[in-house]
């Protein structure tokens, strides 16, 4: 094994610029998205083109302003479009009788945090509509603030050390999802040296050598884990030492990062066995990859993604339990037993992956 | 010391290999001879335990190596068909690696590294990257790594595709010496008919999967025994010298070459003087002739129709 992993090391030690390229990209994705919604203020342009325009405004701009960091602006559509057109607006949002819709030319994930906004509103309305049963819900509104001034049962969130909960901070977020996103890529390509040895030639020289095929296999994943494991270490550890991010016990994020890159890289493995060539591996492997964050999640708000379908692809994937599980010792402090489950989790998926995918692999031949 | 057995490969329909009987003896260097496809690779991954066979048998010493491989991977080395090195590491990194994978003892390794490095002649390059070593250089270091160990039998697959003749000499040499020197058994595959001829006691020729000869080169060129073969150069080529030749009795077949026109005739059958004769009649002269030994390509040419083909 050690001959093995030796080698791999010694191919690297030569060419690390990937890695240095990926750890980079790692700190500024996140510094340049991760800021998103720390911006003061985002402005989004409102119109209607009913024609109880004026009535929708009333009713709609009170429900909808109840948010910090998001204003609405009342105006009319030519000049929604326009501001979203010039970009002073990130958004436009066209208000219907029971309906929006969201106008707009960017992908930034400010956007996201305007539409679950909106759709939260909207479908508290809409819940208030369908009790009350008329479309004026004032009063049902006003019964249901009423009631919930003296609730039968409070429910008390505090965080563990009795503080105040913190905020869903997206920044947190998507630095644990770019990092452990962008591992994904090392560990590919590094568990691939696996199929690039079979197809040199290399593999068939060491299974005539004394050493056993398991150790061929640990050697190579186990390189593959140490590379993709310092590249997240030395991310982490630039948030917390140098740009002062509070990313909590930092022993436990160390664990989470270990089972999430042990997971992947059974995952990778398997992926490999659906793979002739290393090059095949260089066209599939990176077109799969970046799915995995979006039906994750791990660019928006918790709860955006309802689907069960796409809630369920992501679960099969170890990256949104590894995030979940980060942030919950990031944000909530959480303890040892809190992130047990999602590390079961991303273990269980790895010894899953790994027995069919070594499975595929061997029998191939 | 080690035999094949009715050896047989069928992938999907296709025979790539069929019921194949070799045998190795100690210190031999035996070739074996086929164009690309004949099922060369097939037969060496199986001796070499890579590839299961689909039946027959591969013995050591008697003993069948498909259940229990162990034993013929120890005495074994193979050079593979491709290169199977690290381009990325230097030549020296890529045989202390295979090395070690060997378990080259630790304290004889770096000695055993520096005695395959001169057998190859590349003692002076080993610190630099096999991807700026030309085509020839790493073969040269393809061998090497699989000599390391000291293997008492020595499979080669094709070890000169596609390099120069300086290195293409060098590793006939290298072969020639591991064999005569160190008394290394050797198995040596190739499409080169002259190399084998250069290299091996005895031959066997593969085509589409099976043995069509074999044995020493004297006995396969028996199989040609009954035929001469003369090179005529001419003063000045002529077709009717052609012709009057073909009339003749004793005369097998007649070629017309660059150099002039090569003349295969029933052996012993001494038709030198009507040559001359002939060719005086059409008014052109004979200005050299060559008696010519039937070469294993002859051979190859007679048993299968075809010639090898690079
Ligand atoms: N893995 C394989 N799957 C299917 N066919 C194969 C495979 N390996 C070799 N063959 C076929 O078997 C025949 C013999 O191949 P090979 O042993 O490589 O010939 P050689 O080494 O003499 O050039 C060829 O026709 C080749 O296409
Ligand atoms: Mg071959």
């Amino acid at each position: 094994m050690y001959p093995v992993f030796l080698a791999q090391w010694m191919k690297d030690k030569r060419k690390p610029y990937l890695i240095l390229l990926f750890i980079g990209l790692s700190i500024l994705a996140t510094i340049i998205f991760g800021d998103i919604d720390r911006i003061e203020q985002t402005t989004v342009a409102v119109y209607s083109t009913e024609s109880n325009a004026e009535e929708l405004e009333q009713k709609w701009m009170e429900l909808l302003g109840h948010h910090d960091s998001i204003e609405f602006v009342w105006m009319d559509q030519e000049k929604a479009h326009a501001e979203v057109l010039e970009g002073n607006s990130d958004v436009a949002l066209q208000i219907m009788e029971n309906d929006y819709r969201i106008i707009t030319a960017n992908e930034m994930p400010g956007v996201f945090i305007v539409n679950q906004h909106v759709h939260q509103v909207f479908t508290e309305e809409a819940k208030l509509v369908a009790a009350a049963g008329t479309n004026s819900t004032t009063e049902l509104r006003n019964e249901v603030g009423e009631y919930l001034k003296t609730p039968p049962i409070t429910i008390q969130t505090k965080s563990l050390d009795g503080g105040e909960l913190a905020n869903h901070d997206m920044g947190m977020q998507l630095l644990f999802g770019f990092t452990l996103f962008i591992a994904m890529f090392t560990i590919g390509f590094k568990v691939n040296g696996i199929t690039a040895d079979k197809v040199s030639g290399i593999w068939n020289r060491l299974i005539l050598s004394p050493v056993s095929k398991t150790n061929m296999y640990i050697g190579h994943l186990f390189y593959s884990f140490c590379v993709a494991f310092f590249q997240m270490m030395v991310v982490f550890l630039i948030f917390k030492y140098v740009l002062d991010y509070e990313l909590g016990n930092f022993a436990m994020i160390v664990t989470i990062a270990a089972a999430f890159t042990l997971s992947m890289i059974s995952v990778a493995m398997l992926i490999t066995g659906f793979v002739k060539t290393p090059e095949q591996f260089y066209m599939v492997y990176p077109s799969l990859i970046p799915m995995i964050p979006v039906v994750s999640g791990v660019y928006m708000q918790p709860g955006t993604i309802t689907n069960p379908i796409l809630q369920f692809i992501a679960d099969i994937f170890p990256l949104s339990h590894g995030v979940e599980a980060m942030m919950d010792v990031a944000l909530y402090n959480a303890g040892w037993n809190d992130i047990l489950l999602p590390i079961v989790i991303m273990l269980l998926i790895g010894v899953l992956a790994m027995g069919i995918g070594i499975n595929i692999v061997e029998r191939k031949k | 010391m080690l035999e094949t057995i009715k050896l047989s490969k069928t992938f999907k329909e296709k025979k790539a290999v069929d019921e194949i009987d070799m045998y190795l003896d100690e210190g031999e260097s035996v070739g074996l001879l086929g164009p690309n496809g004949a099922g060369k690779s097939t037969t060496i991954s199986m001796i070499s335990s890579l590839l299961k066979p689909s039946s027959g048998d591969v013995k050591l010493n008697g003993l069948s190596t498909i259940k229990n491989p162990s034993e013929i991977r120890k005495v074994l080395g193979v050079v593979p068909q491709e290169i199977a090195l690290y381009e990325e590491l230097s030549a020296y990194e890529n045989l202390k690696f295979f090395g070690k994978i060997y378990k080259v003892k630790k304290d004889i390794l770096e000695e055993r590294i520096q005695e395959v490095l001169e057998m190859v002649g590349l003692k002076e390059r080993q610190k630099e990257l096999v991807k700026t070593f030309s085509g020839g250089m790493k073969r040269r270091v393809n061998i090497a790594a699989a000599l390391l160990h000291k293997p008492k039998i020595l499979i080669l697959d094709e070890p000169t595709v596609g390099i120069d003749p300086q290195s293409r000499n060098h590793i006939l040499e290298t072969v020639k010496k591991l064999n005569e020197e160190t008394g290394m058994t050797i198995l040596y595959t190739s499409h080169y008919m002259e190399e084998v001829e250069q290299l091996c006691n005895r031959v066997y020729i593969m085509d589409h999967g099976r043995v069509v000869a074999s044995g020493s080169k004297q006995e396969l060129l028996s199989i040609l025994s009954t035929e001469d073969t003369i090179q005529v150069q001419l003063s000045k080529k002529s077709d009717a010298l052609l012709e009057a030749i073909k009339g003749m009795a004793a005369v097998r077949q007649v070629e017309d070459t660059n150099h002039g026109i090569r003349v295969i005739s029933k052996k012993g059958s001494n038709i030198l003087a009507d040559l001359v004769h002939a060719a005086e009649n059409v008014g052109t002269q004979i200005t050299h002739f060559q008696m010519e030994d039937p070469s294993l390509e002859d051979v190859f040419l007679h048993l299968t129709g075809k010639t090898l083909r690079d």
